[in-house]
């Protein structure tokens, strides 16, 4: 499963997913979409008194931005400076967006997966109409996912010698099929 | 004095302050290589040779310059390799010792 056919320039890419395939890439996106979204700051001062949205409109114009705690949130809206106070500075004004563009990419992403499963179909063929965002919503995805399996450049080797037994290896296994996943993908496009 | 500022005007001041700003992509064992390489071909219009030359700098040295010029632009870039989940930073140039 998760095999390509068509082109994007021909409209007729699709991917087959078998329906545990899809259960799978929903949770991971639905799990990205809930942590980006504790990442919205706006929503903590919205209020319906005038004072209230006066102050958090100078909060948020005034502070600058300090890098996510969590590690997959720092790498998925990273440091744009090295220097901390020039990213903080930078941060507080694109940050908001960055986060929306990967919100609306899984957004996309999770629409296009919940179809079959919500109509009960045993598998699916999907039809592929926008493959950038597949492109970049499922790299967030393996991204984010890489940042908690701790990912190094040798975690292939350590993940083909593991026990079965080992819990990490079937959250590796979905990492190294979504790798797999996005080069078939970038194959077609 | 109108001459002297003729003469000023024609002064090529273009390379003076050319370039003061640099994107830089860092390595991370997450990132395709074949993903590297299509974001820098969508993002720049380098061609596949420059931009696998590219991702090879960045893979095996760890970094590389992928773009030069004003701040702006610079944290445009950067912004943009954000968005396909590239590593990405921008600085001063320092004259090619990043």
């Amino acid at each position: 499963m998760g095999e390509f056919k068509g082109t994007p320039a021909t409209g007729d890419l699709t991917v087959a997913l078998s329906n545990d395939e899809l259960h799978i890439l929903i949770n991971l996106v639905e799990q990205l979409l809930e942590l980006l979204g504790e990442r919205n700051f706006a929503h903590h001062y919205q209020s319906d008194d005038p004072f209230a949205q006066l102050m958090a409109a100078q909060l948020m114009n005034m502070e600058p931005l300090s890098a996510p705690e969590d590690p997959v949130l720092n790498r998925l809206l990273p440091n744009a400076y090295a220097d901390p106070d020039a990213a903080d500075e930078f941060r507080k004004f694109t940050e908001p967006r960055l986060r929306q563009i990967k919100q609306q990419h899984l957004m996309y992403l999770r629409e296009q997966l919940v179809f079959p499963v919500d109509h009960e179909l045993p598998k699916a063929d999907i039809f592929i109409s926008d493959a950038q965002q597949w492109l970049l919503a499922l790299n967030d995805l393996r991204l984010a996912l890489a940042v908690r399996l701790e990912v190094e450049p040798d975690t292939f080797e350590e993940y083909e010698l593991m026990p079965d037994s080992e819990p990490k290896k079937s959250l590796l296994a979905v990492y190294f099929w979504l790798g797999g996943i996005q080069e078939k993908l970038l194959d077609h496009l | 004095m109108s001459t002297e500022t003729e003469e000023l005007s024609e002064l090529d001041l273009s390379k003076f302050f050319d370039r003061p700003w640099v994107c830089i992509v860092w390595d991370d064992p997450v990132n395709l290589q074949s993903y590297v390489t299509y974001v820098f071909i969508k993002l720049f219009g380098f061609s596949k040779e420059k931009a696998h030359e590219l991702m090879m700098k960045v893979h095996t040295e760890g970094k590389a310059v992928v773009a030069a010029g004003s701040r702006e632009a610079m944290e445009n870039d950067v912004q943009r390799l954000h968005e396909h989940g590239l590593w990405a930073t921008l600085q001063r140039d320092d004259h090619g010792g990043v």
